[in-house]
């Protein structure tokens, strides 16, 4: 069976490297790009750069995206909540086609998922001495 | 006639009210606090603020009368089709189950489920708004499919009770129950 651990490996080590240089590179060539004139450019004969006003349009869109993003992810979570009358609160596909075990006497009973209507009567309709409910 | 006093999910005070018309035939309402004069006239107070900012600002008196409609509509809308007052449970054990609402305008509204439909009264707990509730709900079985729940119709949805109130209604409500399998 492949590992699957996150144990530091030698290959790791060499992607991270890679990556890290790759990532210092970029860094640099975006800020020799955003701040030398664009006469020094041409003299050293790299003509064909993208227009300088990406270098300020490109952060600006990143951070309204990332914004957008929070408030979006915040509203598809409340979206794909169940509502207080859905099913799913109660039961689903799993629980429905469970098999039902035969109990033998002084075993741990096998684990399965229990009615609403049974826990209910355990937990408000039992006497107060067993259970300690607020 | 007993009536306790409780409170909401949001914190707000709730009164309970539970009568025994017979043996087999009991009534729970949940009533919530009335609407307030302070809020009434904190929510009148703002919009009409607004409304004579932007009539500074924009010198148009259509502005003001603008805010005197709405304000008149939107306080009989929402007294007609918002703010409930009163939610009330009837349990007849050989019959069915009655829920109404009613609204502050006075109007009435009434859902009537018969007894053959109804599998079991339970408090679930789901998760509404950031938090995680109890609310009382009647588990729905098809008669012709008795083992298997069809639908979940929660209770009390606008004064939401907190567990204790819960408590109380579902023992009522199972001894009513336990009646119909003898």
């Amino acid at each position: 069976m492949v590992e699957n651990s996150p144990a530091p490996l030698p290959e790791r080590a060499i992607y991270g490297f890679v990556l890290f240089l790759g990532s210092q590179f970029g860094f640099m060539l975006y800020l020799v790009w955003a701040y030398v004139p664009e006469s020094w450019l041409f003299s050293l004969g790299l003509t064909y750069w993208p227009q300088k006003y990406w270098a300020i349009a490109l952060p600006v869109y990143l951070l309204v995206t990332l914004g957008i993003g929070y408030i979006l992810l915040f509203g598809i979570n409340m979206m794909s909540t169940a509502p207080l009358n859905s099913m799913h609160t109660i039961t689903d596909n799993f629980a429905k086609n469970q098999q039902q075990k035969k109990s033998q006497e002084e075993a741990i009973p096998a684990l399965r998922d229990i009615p609403i209507s049974e826990v209910n009567q355990m937990f408000f309709l039992a006497d107060k001495g067993i259970c300690n409910r607020n | 006639m007993e009536e306790g006093v409780y409170r909401a999910v949001s914190g707000g005070r709730i009164a309970l009210q539970r009568r025994q018309y017979s043996a087999s035939c009991r009534e729970f309402s949940v009533r919530c606090p009335r609407l307030q004069l302070r809020s009434l006239s904190a929510a009148t107070c703002s919009v009409w603020l607004a409304a004579y900012g932007l009539f500074v600002l924009s010198q148009n008196s259509m502005v003001l009368s603008a805010a005197i409609f709405i304000t008149l509509i939107g306080l009989i809308v929402y007294l007609h089709f918002v703010k409930i007052d009163q939610e009330s449970l009837l349990i007849i054990g050989s019959l069915g189950i009655q829920m109404t609402s009613s609204y502050a305008s006075g109007k009435e509204n009434t859902t009537f489920i018969e007894m053959s439909q109804v599998k079991d009264v339970v408090i679930n707990e789901a998760i509404y708004m950031q938090k995680v509730i109890y609310y009382l709900c009647i588990l729905l079985q098809d008669p012709r499919e008795p083992h298997g729940v069809s639908e979940v119709v929660p209770l009390f949805q606008s004064s939401k009770p907190r567990l204790d109130c819960l408590v109380e209604v579902y023992r009522s409500c199972q001894e009513i129950l336990e009646q119909r399998k003898t």
